[in-house]
């Protein structure tokens, strides 16, 4: 098993900042952790890390696809098979 | 769950960002600057990301998915019917899920709508559903399974009740 997380104490000890200095960046939604009880927060290493280096995610812009499209098949109507298509 | 068209666009960028966040990366097609929602046939929007935690160790990869489906319920209204959040460690051997799906079927059955998988073993199942609180939305899903991963141990599953 290993340790993917440092704890907020160790976070601390790295920045060289207080812990409560710490915990005040993840209450502010600035460094990435997992609150996992009150007494409980996790700093997974890997996003620690990229934070130090001052990776900050870029937000996206989120779309809808359009619609499917469908051919409309009348009663006495019908779509040629492939082999038709690549004879053509 | 229910939003308009314009809140779940929000919905998924800011889950994208708390996903990303966490230096999980998000594969194609969804990994460039805009990322589309698939539209169904009946109208339904889907949410299908396919994403990877970092590699803790020469592992191979860890495979986290996050699905939604939402339905469209009036003008400009969608509700969410379907949810798959799952996790699978190749390495460590585990795989977890938190379903929301056949939802009659599930009612009629177990009287629940909602349910989850856990395989210590991959391939091992000593149990078809487990019982599981419903995942009120996809950011607590994603951060579930990112909590199991984090702790980088297999699930214990002889905890969890089974349904059958």
């Amino acid at each position: 098993m290993a340790k993917l997380y440092y704890t907020p104490r160790e976070a601390a000890e790295i920045l060289a900042i207080s812990d409560d200095a710490v915990l005040d960046l993840i209450n502010r939604g600035d460094l990435p952790a997992l609150r996992l009880s009150p007494r409980i927060t996790r700093i997974p290493m890997v996003a620690f890390d990229r934070w130090r280096e001052g990776y900050r995610p870029r937000r996206r812009r989120v779309s809808i696809a359009p619609p499917p499209r469908h051919v409309e098949v009348g009663v006495d109507e019908s779509l040629p098979v492939a082999r038709d298509l690549v004879t053509r | 769950m229910i939003a308009t068209g314009d809140a779940l666009l929000t919905y998924v960028a800011d889950l994208v960002w708390e996903i990303e966040r966490f230096a999980v990366t998000v594969l194609p097609p969804n990994d460039s600057d805009e990322i589309t929602l698939g539209r169904e046939d009946d109208g339904a929007l889907v949410i299908d990301l396919e994403c990877r935690p970092p590699r803790s160790r020469r592992s191979a990869d860890v495979h986290l998915g996050i699905f939604e489906r939402w339905c469209p319920t009036g003008v400009d209204r969608y509700e969410r019917v379907d949810y798959r959040f799952e996790i699978r460690h190749d390495e460590l051997q585990y795989r977890r899920a938190f379903h929301r799906h056949h939802v009659e079927r599930f009612l009629r059955a177990f009287d629940v709508a909602t349910h989850e998988h856990c395989e210590a073993t991959i391939g091992v199942v000593t149990c078809d559903h487990y019982f599981g609180e419903p995942v009120a939305h996809a950011s607590e899903g994603f951060m579930r399974l990112y909590e199991l991963w984090l702790s980088d141990e297999k699930p214990d599953c002889s905890v969890l009740p089974c349904l059958g």
